[in-house]
């Protein structure tokens, strides 16, 4: 990586647009004001900015977009006070940003090899990059499988790509809610339920896994029982984040930090970290 | 090498200050505890004084700070920041051995990691250093222990030893040494450093009679804190008596936790603090929505523990993280100061 990094005083950035997701859940697209570093600015897929609202404070966001063609846009969930004061904003206001940070999800070393996606809820948001720039890169991989589950029809995440992905060819999707609603003619089930209709590959196979600590657990359970490895399943952590660059260490455990040792993390690793998740 | 009359030892204070601001150590006159201080009357420094009560770490990561102001009058209209870094050139002044080890914990761990702390390295960046060596131990210390003292060998630009009618005053930098000549100190003879040598040992062999409150066989636990080999028991014990007030972290030299915070200071002025932090509150590691993976005390009690003492945390340092003040052993309402927690490691119970 050799795009800019912004790691003190955050870089003042606009909201163009502001679209709805799911309840208390919102995407902003933004562009740095400074166009020099807008272009400089390289992300990662799995990496994540700090995000300063004015006025309020500063958060740990993920990158959703590709790291290659792709708008620029964060997805914040309104759960505390300063995602609160996000969500209050209009198009046309301004944030500011710092990073990116963290080490990101590998990608030259996946290639040639099938790709699972499981995400559970907003779990999709830091698995998005990474499944836009795969299909980017379709031919290089092998099946290339998304399982996403959500409480209710009304929770799936980012609907308009969802529809576009279901229709891209030769990338698996899966769909199912834990609670259908009326007019559901889809899955009702845990999303691991669907792991035998899917027929998921093991062999030479890598799976990313986001979710609630929760499903979580059950989706490694049940991918692990099919004889995946450890170092196969691979996933983001979240911690309380203060500084971002390994300093402030809230976002310490066992013996590494979140912030530049991860957020990405393989199965095994996160074992030897003797904390919970 | 040279020497100064005692009675003129402050005179090195005068010349730094015209340059630099003092900070060194004074005695509080109700209480009668030192703390290292802002100096601008030179006279109220008392180098004999015992170890401050709180760390010198101040002067270079301040309890609470500002780190950059900015200005947002909402909607579409500019953003103004503004960096706000000290840049005052700063003389620390009779600084203990622990603690300048202390301040070589927090520079290698803001300056020589992946990403270099900008703040911190603007309140080191002009800094004069006058070590000052022990002679007589106090009554926590275990420096001895965990090899941080009772002199400095390296840090300084400037090191005082006590040998008696004079002090032996060794150079350790360019600038160290420019002052020596400027002041036109003495040289000092091998004689007199055969004299200071003897000053640190014999303050060494007066550990066991003096400093009664201490002792930590910290090698012969680190390998059990890095592997997890420390008993259960232990830090569940040491949870229970922990009050979670944060004092130990405060008073280290060494613990460099923060917080981050932007204070509103209303017509979209705010101001982003960054305030130190404990790792022994329960709301350290809470994440929004109220989810908080060390929700027990011992788990997060045992991770200041980790810091001091595992091999993890020394590769950050290039030393174990505990210099051996002894200001925790002090502090602690539960008695669960670094030295006790050793010792129930090493013994593997939690009786004295
Ligand atoms: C790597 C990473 C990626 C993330 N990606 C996303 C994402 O893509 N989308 C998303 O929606 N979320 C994401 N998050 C989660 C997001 O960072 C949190 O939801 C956000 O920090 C909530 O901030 P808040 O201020 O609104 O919440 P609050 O609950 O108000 O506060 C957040 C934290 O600050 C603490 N806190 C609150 N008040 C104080 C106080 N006075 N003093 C000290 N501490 C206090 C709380 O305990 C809490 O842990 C991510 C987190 C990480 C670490
Ligand atoms: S000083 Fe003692 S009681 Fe207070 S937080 Fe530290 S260990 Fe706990
Ligand atoms: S752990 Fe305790 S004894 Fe060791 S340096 Fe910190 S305050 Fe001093
Ligand atoms: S967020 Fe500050 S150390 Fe990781």
């Amino acid at each position: 990586m050799n795009g800019i990094k912004i790691v003190t005083i955050p870089e003042v950035a606009t909201i163009e647009e502001i679209r709805d997701e799911i309840r208390d859940v919102k995407t902003f697209y933004l562009s740095l004001d400074n166009k020099e570093i807008d272009k400089n600015f390289k992300i990662k897929s799995g990496q994540f900015i700090m995000c300063t609202v004015f006025g309020a404070g500063e958060f740990a966001v993920s990158l959703p977009p590709s790291p290659e063609n792709d708008r620029f846009h964060l997805t914040v969930r309104k759960v505390g006070s300063v995602t609160n004061a996000l969500h209050e904003l209009k198009p046309g206001g301004k944030l500011g940003i710092r990073g990116p940070f963290g080490n990101g999800f590998p990608f030259e070393e996946i290639k040639g090899k099938n790709i699972i996606y499981v995400a559970g809820g907003i779990g999709l948001i830091p698995l998005r990059s990474s499944i836009v720039h795969v299909l980017q890169h379709k031919k290089e991989f092998g099946r290339v499988l998304m399982l996403h589950g959500a409480r209710t029809p009304d929770d799936l995440m980012y609907k308009d790509n969802l529809k576009e992905w279901q229709s891209f060819d030769g990338f698996e999707t899966y769909i199912t809610v834990d609670v259908a609603a009326p007019g559901w003619t889809g899955e009702v089930g845990f999303v691991h339920t669907l792991f035998d209709k899917a027929n998921l590959p093991i062999e030479n196979t890598v799976a990313f896994v986001c979710g609630p600590p929760v499903m979580f657990n059950t989706v490694i359970g049940e991918l692990m029982k099919r004889g995946l490895s450890d170092d196969c399943i691979i996933s983001t952590l979240e911690r309380h984040m203060k500084c971002g660059v390994g300093k402030c260490q809230h976002c310490a455990i066992g013996r590494t930090l979140v912030c530049t040792d991860g957020p990405v993390y393989t199965y095994r690793q996160i074992k030897t970290l003797g904390e919970q998740i | 090498m040279y020497l100064i009359k005692k009675s003129d030892v402050l005179n090195i204070a005068k010349a730094l200050s015209a340059a630099y601001q003092v900070y060194g150590p004074v005695v509080e006159k109700v209480s009668g505890q030192t703390f290292f201080e802002k100096v601008d009357d030179i006279s109220e420094i008392t180098l004999a004084a015992p170890i401050p009560a709180a760390p010198p770490k101040s002067v270079v990561f301040p309890q609470a700070e500002r780190i950059m102001s900015y200005r947002y009058a909402g909607g579409n209209t500019p953003v103004e920041i503004k960096p706000d870094y000290a840049e005052t050139p700063k003389a620390l002044f009779g600084l203990r051995s622990c603690d300048l080890t202390g301040i070589q914990c927090l520079d290698r761990f803001f300056l020589g990691q992946e990403f270099v702390d900008d703040v911190y390295r603007h309140h080191r960046k002009k800094m004069f250093i006058v070590t000052n060596t022990c002679v007589v131990p106090f009554k926590y210390c275990f420096c001895v222990c965990t090899d941080s003292g009772p002199c400095a060998d390296e840090g300084y630009d400037l090191n005082l030893t006590d040998i008696g009618d004079n002090f032996f005053v060794e150079a350790g930098s360019a600038q160290g040494e420019a002052l020596c000549k400027k002041l036109n100190l003495e040289n000092a003879s091998e004689q007199h450093r055969s004299e200071k040598n003897a000053c640190v040992d014999k303050s060494i062999t007066l550990f066991e009679e003096f400093s009664t409150e201490s002792k930590a066989w910290i090698s012969r636990v680190m390998n059990r804190v890095t592997t997890g080999f420390a008993k259960e028991d232990v830090w569940e014990y040491v949870g229970d008596q922990c009050f979670e007030c944060g004092a130990c972290s405060f008073v280290c030299p060494s613990c460099s936790c923060f917080n981050i915070a932007d204070a509103s200071g209303g017509n979209g002025s705010c101001n982003r603090l960054r305030t130190w932090d404990s790792c022994s509150y329960e709301g350290y590691s809470r994440m929004a929505g109220g989810h908080n993976p060390r929700k027990p005390v011992e788990d997060r009690r045992n991770k200041r523990f980790f810091c001091k003492l595992s091999y993890s945390q020394s590769k950050k340092y290039l030393r174990p993280g505990c210099v051996g003040c002894g200001r925790c052993n002090w502090v602690c309402p539960g008695d669960i100061g670094l030295p006790n927690v050793v010792k129930y490691i090493r013994r593997e119970t939690t009786s004295r």
